[in-house]
């Protein structure tokens, strides 16, 4: 659909390849937009005069460009984390062979399938070319994330739509009496689910080592931290998805819902470490996106706020009154219900935050000086 | 060519141009660019590019802004009135006075960070050591854009492909120079091997030094410009200010560099984020 938006304003600027544009206003209001018509965007630009800023950098204008990437991007590396996440813990949980998280298991291959169902169709609406997506399975490249990521999600697709095609049969679904049905129950569950979890992690994690191998101060800096920093949001979002499903359901044991909460309140602490870490390690030009303007303020207020601090101290609160009344009941779990929501809209303001701010800082030529400066 | 060593490895020792045995590229000695952009008009031309700006950028006399899907040559237009705190400075130096033009295009790197993140296999090195977007292959995934250390690919709002410099791949085949380096009246963007080019960058610079222009240095060695695993650029530059008031960075490093380092990292931390759901869903 962008293609189609683009073409059409391509058309009305006077077509591709060197036709004369209808007319000056035409060509500037038909969907070009150049950097130094944008370059105010950012709350620094604004204000500042040519001779201000080339005093700094070529007249402000970015060295590097930033991706296209936006919303499209954005949900997909949130559902994707999601899928990833709750796969891993839903076969994690199945090896800890303990019965009462039979639910876990359930929750999480279901999640899994449903969060991931999506996801081929948002890469591929975000194409230039979206009739092209199979062109990305032509080849295999190990140093480029995103090659891996797609040959990842393709794998990971059938297992995880097997992993959720054995529940369903288990949990009688697809009818007790049907063929595929009584085919599925006798596969291996266990090990098709431990198999699923080499490329689950990955889809949870590279996402953030795809943006770090890149250009993008913002991103490429603190590489070592994003992959795991993404992986632990994954994680996190994950486990909150499964316990706001178990906690809404009726019958789950306050035992597992106290596990789980207990979980991600553990990933939810090593996000906002790395978090913490790679900012600090980013360094006050670099990370400046992340302080001032809107999406500084989305990452202090949303992120740091209301996604990783109110949710951890709503499970802390919780756990000490599941301690002091051993089988208490409704609060916790709403409780429980209400830190998940937070922690689930947190992780989404996550990657909108970093996604933002790296393409903030692609435009900020200070920002690139201060990566590429050498010793 | 006197180097027998594989395609693949860049050479050159540390502060040479990479030299790449029957490698085809551009010098391009800013000292003698008159910033006529010739070289612009005549790759638009050749490569039936359109136009994207009528209109003032209010840069001096660059109204062409940067590189992009359709401008695969921009010069660059430096006034240098703002040195030493906003003062004009009081002395020129020999050569362009304090006015700094660059012709600026795709550096065509021995190790491009463009190529090695395409995950359609898009972008291909060619047999003259060209990087080029094969358009039929092209999905638009838009992974080239920040993966350049230059900012040289772009997006291309009509077809949604990626699109730069070709280093007018179809005028090579046909036994002609590139259309930039031909349109040019100064021969400030000289084509040929790299090899030779290198030389020439080394003895221009040289020259330069001898007559008083003292911050004269190559862009585009393994040191600077082609720094952090680039190996080098075929399309390099004799500049006589730093590197960052052309906008270019002066040590960019190849980002797929930290792709494996990345992953072991995140294999690394699902390891024990995996052991810590294991042990704290099990223990009773
Ligand atoms: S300058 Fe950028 S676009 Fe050109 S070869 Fe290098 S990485 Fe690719």
């Amino acid at each position: 659909m962008a293609w189609a938006r683009r073409a059409l304003a391509g058309a009305a600027s006077g077509g591709p390849a060197g036709g004369p544009a209808g007319s000056v206003g035409e060509g500037l209001s038909g969907g070009y937009q150049r950097r130094w018509e944008t370059r105010g965007e950012g709350r620094r630009g604004r204000g500042r005069s040519v001779a201000d800023q080339s005093r700094t950098s070529y007249y402000g204008i970015a060295p590097i460009h930033k991706p296209p990437w936006k919303w499209l991007v954005i949900t997909y590396f949130y559902l994707g984390g999601i899928a990833g996440g709750s796969y891993a813990l839903a076969s994690i949980a199945e090896l800890t062979r303990v019965p009462a998280y039979g639910s876990i298991t359930r929750a999480g291959r279901y999640i899994s399938l449903a969060a991931l169902a999506p996801t081929p169709l948002l890469l591929i609406l975000d194409l230039g070319r979206p009739q092209r997506f199979h062109h990305m399975l032509r080849v295999f490249k190990l140093r480029s994330p995103m090659s891996v990521g797609t040959w990842t999600l393709t794998i990971f697709g059938g297992l995880c739509s097997l992993s959720a095609l054995i529940q369903a049969a288990q949990d009688g679904v697809l009818g007790r009496r049907s063929g595929p049905a009584r085919l599925l129950v006798t596969l291996p569950s266990r090990w098709v689910g431990l198999l699923g979890i080499v490329p689950a992690f990955f889809l949870a994690g590279y996402t953030g080592v795809l943006l770090a191998a890149t250009a993008v101060p913002l991103w490429t800096k603190s590489y070592l931290l994003m992959g795991p920093l993404f992986l632990a949001s994954a994680l996190s979002n994950a486990t909150a998805a499964i316990a706001l499903a178990l906690a809404l359901a009726r019958g789950t044991s306050h035992r597992t819902l106290a596990r789980l909460e207990r979980l991600d309140s553990v990933f939810l602490l090593a996000e906002a470490g790395l978090l913490l870490a790679a900012r600090a390690h980013l360094g006050g030009v670099i990370a400046r996106p992340l302080r001032e303007g809107r999406v500084g303020g989305m990452h202090r207020f949303g992120v740091l706020g209301l996604g990783l601090g109110l949710p951890l101290a709503l499970q802390l609160v919780s756990q000490r009154y599941n301690r002091s009344q051993m089988g208490g009941g409704g609060t916790s779990r709403l409780a429980t219900a209400l830190a998940s929501l937070l922690v689930l809209g947190g992780g989404f303001l996550f990657r909108y935050v970093i996604v933002m701010a790296g393409r903030q800082s692609a435009d900020d030529p200070q920002a690139t000086f201060e990566l590429t400066k050498g010793s | 060519m006197t180097a027998t060593r594989g395609g693949a490895s860049p050479a050159g020792p540390k502060g040479q141009p990479a030299q790449r045995p029957g490698a085809l590229g551009f010098l391009t000695d800013t000292t003698l660019c008159i910033g006529c952009k010739a070289c612009e008009v005549a790759c638009k031309q050749w490569n039936g590019l359109p136009m994207d700006n009528i209109g003032w950028t209010g840069n001096s006399y660059d109204n062409t802004g940067d590189l992009g899907a359709t401008t695969w040559r921009h010069v660059t237009f430096v006034e240098r009135i703002a040195d030493q705190a906003g003062r004009r400075p009081a002395t020129l130096q020999p050569f362009q006075s304090n006015w700094l033009m660059m012709s600026d295009i795709c550096k065509h790197c021995a190790h491009a960070g463009c190529m090695e993140a395409c995950p359609t296999g898009a972008i291909v090195r060619t047999e003259f050591e060209s990087v080029v977007i094969q358009q039929d292959v092209c999905n638009g995934c838009g992974y080239c854009l920040p993966a350049c250390p230059f900012g040289v690919p772009e997006i291309s709002d009509t077809d949604g492909k990626a699109h730069k410099c070709t280093l007018c791949y179809d005028r090579l085949t046909d036994g002609l120079e590139p259309a930039c380096a031909k349109a040019c009246p100064t021969d400030s963007i000289q084509f040929g091997r790299i090899d030779d080019l290198g030389e020439r960058a080394t003895e221009r610079v040289a020259s330069l030094r001898e007559r008083g222009v003292e911050g004269a240095h190559v862009y585009g060695d393994q040191d600077v410009g082609g720094s952090g695993g680039i190996g080098g650029l075929n399309a390099f530059f004799v500049l006589t200010a730093p590197p960052e008031v052309y906008n270019l960075p002066r040590r960019p490093e190849l980002p797929q560099r930290k792709s494996v380092r990345g992953y072991l990292a995140t294999a690394g931390a699902a390891v024990i984020f995996g052991a810590a759901a294991f042990f704290s869903l099990r223990e009773r």
